[in-house]
């Protein structure tokens, strides 16, 4: 059955742990994210528009245009949704390699990978997701770094919001903040054999550019060059720290600056944060076309 | 005989079955007609295949101004859009979309009553004035912030290339007949000449 996108837009969640963890990024970028819900006030919201009739015309042309799959909407929304749910199974086994190393149950370091090797992969896999996406999304090719690079200095909203928690979530809370630099070093000593068995790749790598597994690391690791000045400047702008992060999530998550690696498993788990602004930014785009193409 | 014992052990459970399915389905919704008019096997293409390429209409769109920036947003086969802002703030979308995709779009413009820079020019619902290129490309200004204005909206159209745009040939190759009555309005690929006072555009009732 054919996914209809004005249900996926009507059934986005407007409380949970998703809602939750990007609110909390809200003092980081202020007044980005209203978490824009339902397709027609999705609509309004977006065009301004408060004609009726236009707005029906506008979320037909809307719904036309998601379907024609030649227009790489459906991939788009695929690769925000399949991010997520594999990075999920990467938390479970970043979760399950932690227990293993305080306890007994050493042996399951040699079937888990370390959790910041894990993490950079998760957060890399998570970054090519945002340019390839945003390729789909624009009509491009699927490697135009360089388009997405210029890109990246207009986001806003929802799209900002993913990069904010893409940052915070996989980037700082797990790995600290010198993040880029880290997974940067990280991701240049491993070899196609670390990525192949790693569950995020595995999820997506069809859709990231690259022959083979060697290829796919390549893009990856140049993706991650290319915006880890973005990043960097993205985290001393807007201030950015691990203790701050968690101060915020306190509220709701169970966390201590202790247990950062539980604290990101458990987002990893638990948050879906790519899918739900993932379709956010694919019904504003469609939006945005359809009303102009009417 | 066990046979038929197994089949009756199984008919509660066809039943439950049966009787939560519809609760499973979702609600009706005012998209579904559009929802399936769209999909399968027989569903039309959004985007028909002799669309200009987006590309090709980046050209024609006005440039950054004094505290304007006009900057790229999307570009799709048939469409290229830009956002004006000012101060970081979005104040409107400028567009360029192939009405060959949808000819409704251009049928509009068949009374239209006022012109731009020479073109026909409706407004449209209550944030958009668009003017028709050739029977064919459709060049749009839409508010996205309450101070930008219908006059606005005017003004900005008019920085668009249109005399370049209206010099764009259309791409015909496997046009023919496409696309119904649109056919006929491609084949005008002459520049429009431009009057010599440029008309102002009059407000239209939404619609």
């Amino acid at each position: 059955m054919s996914t209809k996108i004005y249900e996926k837009v009507d059934r986005l969640p407007t409380r949970g742990l998703t809602v939750r963890a990007l609110k909390s990024l809200d003092k980081f970028v202020p007044g980005q994210w209203d978490n824009l819900v339902g397709f027609d006030n999705t609509i309004k919201t977006v065009t301004g528009e408060t004609d009726e009739a236009m707005v029906q015309a506008i979320g037909e042309r809307a719904i036309a245009l998601f379907n024609d799959k030649s227009q790489g909407y459906q991939r788009a929304l695929w690769m925000y949704e399949t991010v997520d749910s594999a990075s999920g199974l990467l938390g479970a086994a970043a979760m399950a390699n932690r227990i293993g190393q305080d306890t007994f149950l050493g042996f399951l370091k040699t079937l888990t990978p370390k959790p910041e090797k894990a993490q950079t992969i998760d957060l890399v896999v998570k970054l090519v997701t945002e340019v390839v996406a945003f390729c789909h999304i624009n009509g491009i090719p699927g490697d135009s770094l360089g388009d997405f690079l210029s890109a990246l200095g207009d986001y806003s909203s929802e799209s900002l919001m993913r990069m904010a928690a893409l940052v915070s979530f996989d980037g700082v809370i797990p790995l600290g903040a010198d993040f880029s630099s880290k997974a940067l070093t990280l991701i240049k000593g491993m070899r196609s054999s670390d990525i192949e068995k790693n569950q995020t790749f595995k999820g997506i790598q069809k859709e990231i550019p690259g022959h083979d597994s060697k290829g796919k690391l390549a893009f990856m690791t140049e993706s991650l060059e290319s915006t880890k000045g973005w990043m960097d400047r993205f985290v001393s702008d807007k201030g950015i720290t691990q203790g701050s992060l968690v101060d915020n999530l306190a509220g709701f998550v169970e966390g201590s600056k202790s247990k950062l690696d539980y604290l990101g498993a458990f987002l990893d788990v638990s948050v879906k944060y790519y899918e739900h602004t993932g379709v956010q930014t694919l019904a504003r785009r469609l939006i945005e076309r359809a009303v102009a193409e009417l | 005989m066990i046979f038929a014992r197994r089949i009756k052990q199984l008919i509660p459970f066809v039943l439950v079955f049966l009787l939560t399915l519809p609760a499973c389905s979702s609600a009706p919704s005012k998209y579904d007609q559009a929802q399936s008019d769209t999909t399968g096997f027989n569903a039309p293409a959004a985007v028909d295949k002799t669309a200009e390429k987006g590309g090709t209409f980046n050209q024609f769109f006005p440039e950054s101004e004094g505290e304007y920036n006009v900057v790229p947003s999307q570009e799709k086969k048939g469409f290229a859009e830009y956002k004006l802002k000012r101060d970081g703030e979005t104040l409107a979308m400028l567009s360029i979309n192939d009405t060959v995709s949808l000819p409704a779009a251009a049928a509009k413009y068949e009374n239209a009553t006022t012109t731009v820079a020479g073109f026909p020019s409706v407004v449209q619902g209550t944030t958009a004035t668009g003017v028709l290129i050739n029977g064919r490309y459709q060049v749009k200004v839409l508010s996205r912030d309450p101070s930008f204005t219908e006059a606005d909206r005017a003004v900005w159209l008019e920085k668009f290339d249109l005399q370049g745009l209206a010099g764009l040939k259309a791409n015909t190759k496997v046009f023919k007949g496409a696309r119904g009555n649109a056919s006929t309005k491609v084949k005008q690929t002459k520049p429009i000449t431009v009057p010599e006072s440029v008309p102002r555009l009059v407000p239209q009732p939404a619609g």
